[in-house]
């Protein structure tokens, strides 16, 4: 089993934190993982991406199609919309976003992360949305192992608003 | 055996040099390497390791230079920026004999260029950089869990050779995060045969030098130093062999460009496309060793790199016009995907 998958936003929205997670999990059950980070020189502000392959072999660490692309900002969103697999997820943060993918090929879900994050927790949980979102799409990592890593990775007093989002983002993806 | 942990590139290979008994880093920091020297300060203090920032890298590598004649681990970590001004140091270390582990994070040149990933340092760290004739051993990582495991092997090279070894890692490598398993913890080796640390109960006392007297024993210097070049060459050619055996097309790429590879020869096997790779892993030597078998039979090889055409001359050296040699390259920090490859081969095969 193979996944790839492309997280893609702007610094500070934990883009590549939520790779680190996703990446934490599946090493767990004994996959090979390769998270390969792209950011610029900007502490916020700048493009923030990262390109995960969960596989059971090593392979290349640059994907040529994924099978799930978050985005996170509308640039993201124009550079990666053509890196979806045909039959693959593309994940929209439509807090941030108000233009329409162009694809039919693919499944297109939009999800208001700020607004869901703020009802469940507060707005600094959005990436634990979208991170739902993206587990939703994935037969390698459940719901219980992403909960897992949120308890191994946050701070206790974190962790029951962060799971709480994670389950809302989840929840969301029919 | 060893947990495996999560770890980026970079991180990995600090503590491995650690483990290593690598006890004495001196560095300035640059982007793609940075992480190197950050991790290895911060375990500064528990450790007991000496941790330098220079003013320069002119400084580091001959501060490295100096814990070298010492007997002791040393190394410092750059970028191509960085190394370019350690190539006098480079130089000095390999004809005095001195062995220090050295890493290359290569990203996109010539100058400033940018800071993503690339191959372009091929020619600088394979055949010299520096002045006159010398070489250094350079081994070149593809995954996390080799530059880990490349942090005891450069400094066990160094010293039975007594030649600086240089790690060719690039911004890929370098900031990419994988599963690895660290390499166990080595206690350092007793006193160096080669130490300066005055005589205390050796019958003499050890000199390091680059210097002979007149051009008779100049050039008997060079050739002892030589005579090491040749001995390394014959005897640690590194390399992995993908698929060679009934392939038509042998592709050549290491690093980075190795990586991608992997993933187009899955997808040219599954079309039926007979394709192999042969991925050095010592780029000084150059494995040629590897290509005695496949010249002279119509096979096709195909080198790619993420630089405008370097290790394809030696792969032109290694098959002496008995083979016919394409390259493909890209620049700037773009690195193909392997579709991108894929669609290459392709157009090889017609």
């Amino acid at each position: 089993m193979k996944s790839e998958l492309i997280f893609s936003g702007i610094g500070g929205q934990g883009t590549i934190l939520m790779g680190k997670m996703a990446c934490t999990a599946a090493s767990k059950k004994g996959y090979n993982v390769t998270l390969s980070p792209a950011y610029g020189q900007e502490k916020r502000g700048g493009r923030a991406s990262c390109q995960v392959v969960i596989s059971e072999e090593i392979g290349s660490m640059i994907i040529s199609e994924a099978d799930t692309i978050l985005v996170m900002d509308e640039k993201s969103l124009i550079d990666y919309e053509g890196k979806v697999k045909p039959g693959g997820t593309l994940i929209i943060n439509s807090s941030m976003i108000d233009k329409k993918a162009d694809r039919t090929d693919i499944k297109v879900v939009e999800i208001p992360f700020t607004e869901i994050a703020t009802k469940v927790a507060t707005a600094k949980s959005a990436n634990m949305v979208a991170l739902g979102a993206v587990v939703k799409t994935l037969d390698i990592i459940t719901l219980d192992d992403a909960r897992e890593v949120i308890k191994m990775k946050m701070k206790p007093a974190l962790v029951d608003a962060n799971i709480k989002a994670l389950e809302a983002g989840y929840d969301y993806v029919k | 055996m060893a947990d495996k942990v999560f770890m980026q590139g970079n991180e990995a290979f600090a503590e491995a040099a650690i483990r290593s008994g690598c006890k004495f880093f001196f560095g300035y920091p640059i982007t793609p390497s940075s992480e190197i020297p950050e991790y290895y300060a911060k375990k500064a203090p528990a450790e007991g390791l000496t941790f330098i920032q220079a003013e320069t890298e002119v400084s580091a590598f001959n501060m490295v230079a100096g814990v070298a004649a010492t007997g002791k681990r040393g190394m410092t970590a750059t970028a191509g920026p960085g190394f370019s001004l350690g190539c006098e140091a480079m130089s000095y270390m390999s004809a005095a004999s001195l062995p220090a582990v050295i890493v290359d994070c290569m990203r996109p040149g010539p100058a400033d260029g940018e800071i993503l990933g690339s191959q372009g340092d091929y020619n600088q760290l394979t055949k010299g950089g520096g002045h006159g004739d010398y070489n250094t051993i350079v081994l070149a990582p593809y995954s996390v869990q080799e530059y880990a495991d490349f942090a005891p092997l450069a400094f066990d090279l160094a010293e039975k050779y007594r030649n600086p070894v240089v790690i060719a890692s690039d911004g890929t490598i370098a900031k990419m995060m994988e599963n690895v398993v660290l390499p166990e913890r080595v206690e350092p080796k007793g006193r160096a045969d080669w130490a300066v640390d005055g005589m205390n109960g050796r019958g003499h006392h050890n000199d390091i030098t680059t210097c002979g007297d007149g051009p008779e024993q100049w050039e008997r210097f060079n050739l002892d130093l030589q005579a090491k070049f040749a001995k390394i060459r014959e005897n640690e050619q590194r390399w992995e062999e993908i698929d060679t055996a009934d392939a038509d097309i042998i592709i050549v790429a290491f690093g980075t460009m190795a990586r991608v590879c992997l993933d187009a020869i899955r997808l040219a096997r599954k079309d039926g496309l007979k394709v192999g790779m042969i991925r050095p892993i010592t780029i000084w030597p150059f494995p040629e060793k590897a290509f005695a078998n496949y010249i002279g039979k119509g096979k096709k090889f195909f080198v790619t790199e993420l630089n405008a055409g370097q290790m394809v001359n030696d792969v032109k050296i290694a098959v002496n016009d008995n083979a016919s040699v394409e390259f493909y390259g890209r620049l700037g920090g773009m690195i193909p995907s392997p579709v991108e490859i894929y669609n290459k081969l392709c157009e090889l095969y017609k």
